[in-house]
């Protein structure tokens, strides 16, 4: 059985690549389009994957036999002397096997363009960073995610004051009631994603949040076709932990929240706890953009399902004085001449 | 362009620092004692004592002690005699003048320029009760030192809030009618040396500039709500106990007068601020 996998067209033999914005595939070569059930009518590749195939030291390109230069988590990746699309089916196999992914609903295009757009507003970015022709470098991939399910039950306390102040005579009077408060509750949470790949920057992999759970499908390796992929690499025990701190930080929220009437709160004791973990392991796509700049990475990452759009850039000093210089001349002109107004 | 933006803000920046320095009025004596009622030692006590406000608030100060007005009111010779003698400080000529009649047993305290801002009908009337105890003990150095003291006092406290300028009306005394309406240049122009106005502008600036920088990377859109199951949520247990209650209770200061300088004009035409009292 082949470890490596490419998906063909069924008139010409050419590459098939999943299209994002007619979520069907085409072949690269003579257009044809196919949906998903066409692809491939034999035994679909899913059930060989729940058996753990073993991890081989090199691949090699199903269409020109080259050897395919992957990382350790790469799990879908093309060839670099025929640009043929691989999956590596050993990493999606057994524990690595995927239960469900979101389609791709940005296309390259769209997020070239939406690159543009976001650089041009970056306002304190170096102009020779922004002249930077690395667009082309933009790659779509699947990112592995740990999504969690739970119940959380939760309790705050604190003391809440209310204050109330009336005049009489000479005086002015103010009361304040002080009260103890406490809330307890209980929710249930559905599929807290939490970035699964060391390689990718976790702060910005939250940043790029939330994905929309509705084009949720079961995994199949057949959208994999097109894009890079990578597998996990942070174990659903330690992704877990991540998952806590932020629940336990959404439930005491919530429940702050139903704290009103009070003119101040003051939290001075909290407990939440966790049950019924459960985790899912799943793909979520991204465009991914890597500029190097003086030596130093800066990331730009496209939600690839809602175009959410997060990165960062070397940011220039004399760019930042420049702006602080012009933000200080126009609130300096608007309240001199403004203020005498009012003096 | 930026740079030429960068080079205008420093200079004016530069401006804003050394433009008061250069209005340090002259070598004058401020302590104008005609009666010699104060030592030599005291005299220069005093003089030391301006100095240190000249310098620090930009306020001239000039103590006047005299039996022979002239005859002037105290109000139009202490006016006179600050105007004709080149004290002040500034374009606008601030500073305050005390004048110790004592053909009438009288005290004036007379303001000018930024001072009659500063010194508001209640804070002059204040002063007036502050000096005139000693002075009707005698106590002439004692009086000029709480003048002196009540003037850092004030200057301290800076310019009341919704202080404004109501203008005297003509008695028919002063010698000139001249009215002097404060313009919206002289707003302007006031504002433009305003420390507290480059410094609002400062603080704003880099506050966006902090913004700006941070946002750039984009914002955490989600929060406590998004993942959480709808309708899943059930606030099964909650109290608010009553524990304890205080009550304060502040005493309203009476604002009324406290803002108003009330101006009027000398023989000069310089506009002045300022009251007095007996003793």
């Amino acid at each position: 059985m082949d470890v490596v996998k490419g998906y063909r067209c069924t008139s010409c033999g050419g590459g098939l690549k999943f299209d994002p914005a007619s979520q069907k595939w085409k072949c690269q070569y003579c257009l044809s389009e196919f949906s998903k059930n066409e692809i491939e009518t034999d035994t679909p590749i899913e059930e060989s994957l729940e058996k753990d195939i073993s991890d081989l030291d090199s691949y090699h390109c199903t269409s020109c036999g080259a050897e395919l230069i992957a990382d350790n988590t790469t799990s879908a990746t093309f060839c670099l002397y025929c640009r043929s699309h691989s999956i590596i089916k050993s990493r999606f196999s057994g524990k690595f096997k995927p239960k469900s992914l979101i389609p791709f609903k940005i296309t390259k295009d769209q997020a070239e363009e939406l690159y543009k757009k976001w650089i041009s507003k970056r306002i304190f970015a170096p102009k020779d960073f922004k002249r930077k022709e690395e667009i082309e470098k933009i790659t779509g991939i699947y990112a592995p995610f740990w999504l969690f399910n739970c119940k959380s039950e939760g309790m705050i306390r604190g003391e809440g004051t209310r204050t109330r102040s009336w005049t009489s005579g000479n005086y002015q009077y103010t009361q304040t009631k002080y009260y103890h408060v406490m809330r307890g509750g209980h929710a249930k949470y559905h599929k807290v994603p939490v970035d699964a790949s060391k390689k990718l920057d976790d702060k910005f992999m939250h940043m790029i949040e939330p994905y929309n759970y509705n084009d949720l499908t079961d995994f199949s390796m057949k959208y994999m076709s097109g894009f890079m992929a990578e597998k996990y690499d942070v174990e659903a025990s330690e992704a877990e932990v991540v998952m806590k701190g932020r629940v336990e930080k959404y439930m005491e929220e919530r429940l702050r929240e139903t704290v009103d009437g009070y003119t101040s709160f003051s939290l001075h004791d909290k407990k939440v706890s966790l049950s019924d973990i459960h985790n899912e392991y799943s793909m979520l796509p991204i465009y991914l953009l890597n500029n190097k700049y003086k030596g130093k990475d800066h990331i730009f990452i496209v939600n690839g399902q809602t175009g959410k759009v997060v990165g960062d850039t070397p940011i220039s000093r004399s760019r930042q004085f420049a702006f602080m210089g012009i933000v200080f001349a126009i609130v300096w002109i608007i309240s001199v001449f403004g203020g005498a107004f009012f003096v | 362009m930026f740079k030429r933006l960068n080079v205008l803000l420093i200079a004016f920046i530069f401006f804003m620092i050394i433009g008061p320095a250069y209005a340090v009025s002259g070598e004058l004596s401020n302590v104008k004692d005609y009666l010699d009622y104060l030592t030599d030692d005291e005299e220069s006590e005093l003089q030391e004592a301006i100095d240190s406000v000249r310098t620090g608030y930009n306020l001239d100060v000039v103590i006047v002690i005299t039996d022979d007005t002239e005859g002037k009111s105290s109000k139009d010779f202490a006016d006179d005699y600050y105007d004709y003698n080149g004290y002040g400080v500034g374009s606008d000529s601030s500073g305050l003048l005390m004048l110790i009649n004592m053909a009438e047993r009288e005290v004036w305290i007379s303001t000018t320029g930024k001072a009659i801002d500063i010194f508001t009908d209640s804070r002059i009337a204040e002063m007036i009760d502050d000096v005139v105890g000693p002075l009707s003990e005698g106590a002439y150095f004692e009086a000029s030192n709480t003048f002196i003291d009540d003037i850092r006092y004030y200057v301290e406290m800076g310019v009341p809030q919704g202080q404004h300028r109501v203008e005297q009306e003509y008695q028919g005394q002063s010698s000139t009618a001249y009215y002097h309406k404060v313009t919206y240049f002289d707003k302007v122009l006031g504002l433009m040396q305003s420390f507290y106005v480059f410094l609002f502008a400062l603080i704003i600036s880099g506050i966006a500039t902090i913004l700006a920088s941070l946002s750039s990377k984009g914002t955490v859109t989600i929060n406590n709500h998004t993942y959480e199951a709808k309708g899943s949520f059930v606030l099964s247990s909650s109290r608010d106990d009553f524990i304890r209650e205080t009550t304060t209770k502040t005493e309203i200061h009476k604002d009324s007068g406290d803002s108003t300088s009330s101006i009027h004009t000398g023989s000069s035409g310089t506009t002045h601020g300022g009251g007095g009292g007996k003793f």
